[in-house]
């Protein structure tokens, strides 16, 4: 069987919104050669998809699981539903963004079938109101105008990924779909199998603890500022 | 007018411009006249753009290469199947 592509000619598409597949241009032909080969079950074309687009499996793994040991597995796991299932692949988006959605389910089954630990309540992070319904509390940080740009900083984007890392699964899950893969809340709630009122409210929670936890870093980050 | 509460339970809907014509204007008259909210609001939008940059870094923990093992194992998982 020849060999339908050189592994220097896989060219992973951009990373686009998962929502927006429909508006991707069909597969280049490198892609749709590599689909064939995996198709007819050569092997080589098989390593050459794990060799290719291997690194991004892991990362969006690693992304989903807390453990390099769960991302491992995951990562085998994702490639084994990818060899059983490239027939019913039908190549409406990049196999890049394909990949990704089967290592989304993939992370997102383990993390279901995980004995589920009792999640820490994040009621302590979230808004609180007065009474009669007034927000209590928002300005106590004032924001300063020298606001610093926080992205510039390496550390600090650790530090935020740290942050998102310290929610509980069922908001971190709902953040990164939505807020940080670009999965609609519609498609998020799917891939939860909630509905999307309920992802809304878990997506609102979420951004609201990450927000609070995120207060520290701003206020440091300001203190710095002034230097 | 809505309370801050009530506002706080449309914000997901306001930020995505996915709300009712008028439950959207009521939200922007709240936005008006709230000066708590504007400040809130602010701040959890910085959230948001925080977020989706934390995992644009360059530092992010992407590899450039699997490494070989992963690969020998994910081949021989498949050939036992």
């Amino acid at each position: 069987m020849r060999m339908a592509v050189a592994p220097d000619s896989i060219k992973p598409a951009s990373v686009g919104a998962p929502g927006a597949d429909a508006a991707l241009p069909p597969l280049d032909t490198d892609e749709k050669e590599l689909v064939e080969c995996l198709r007819a079950g050569d092997e080589r074309c098989y390593e050459m998809l794990l060799r290719g687009f291997g690194a991004g499996v892991l990362s969006v793994a690693k992304r989903y699981l807390r453990s390099d040991a769960d991302a491992a597995d995951c990562f085998q796991d994702t490639f084994l539903a990818v060899f059983e299932s490239i027939k019913g692949f039908e190549q409406r988006s990049s196999i890049k963004t394909w990949l990704r959605g089967i290592t989304v389910n993939q992370c997102l089954m383990r993390i279901r079938a995980q004995a589920r630990r009792r999640e820490e309540s994040i009621e302590h992070l979230l808004p609180a109101f007065d009474e009669h319904g007034n927000r209590m509390g928002s300005c106590t940080s004032a924001q300063t105008a020298a606001t610093v740009d926080l992205i510039d900083t390496a550390a600090m984007q650790a530090l935020v990924r740290e942050k998102i890392n310290e929610l509980p699964d069922t908001y971190r899950v709902m953040l990164l779909l939505r807020d940080i893969d670009g999965y609609s809340t519609k498609e998020a709630a799917a891939l939860q199998g909630i509905s999307v009122v309920a992802a809304k409210t878990r997506l609102h929670r979420a951004r609201s603890a990450l927000k609070s936890l995120l207060e520290p870093i701003k206020e440091h980050l300001e203190y710095h500022a002034d230097m | 007018m809505l309370t801050c509460k009530e506002f706080d339970d449309f914000m997901v809907d306001y930020l995505d411009d996915d709300l009712p014509a008028w439950q959207k204007f009521m939200c922007w008259l709240h936005v008006k006249m709230c000066r708590e909210c504007v400040h809130f609001v602010r701040e959890y939008q910085r959230t948001i753009a925080l977020g989706k940059t934390a995992y644009d870094a360059p530092d992010e923990p992407v590899p450039d290469s699997v490494p070989e093992e992963l690969i020998k194992a994910a081949l021989a998982h498949r050939d036992n199947k």
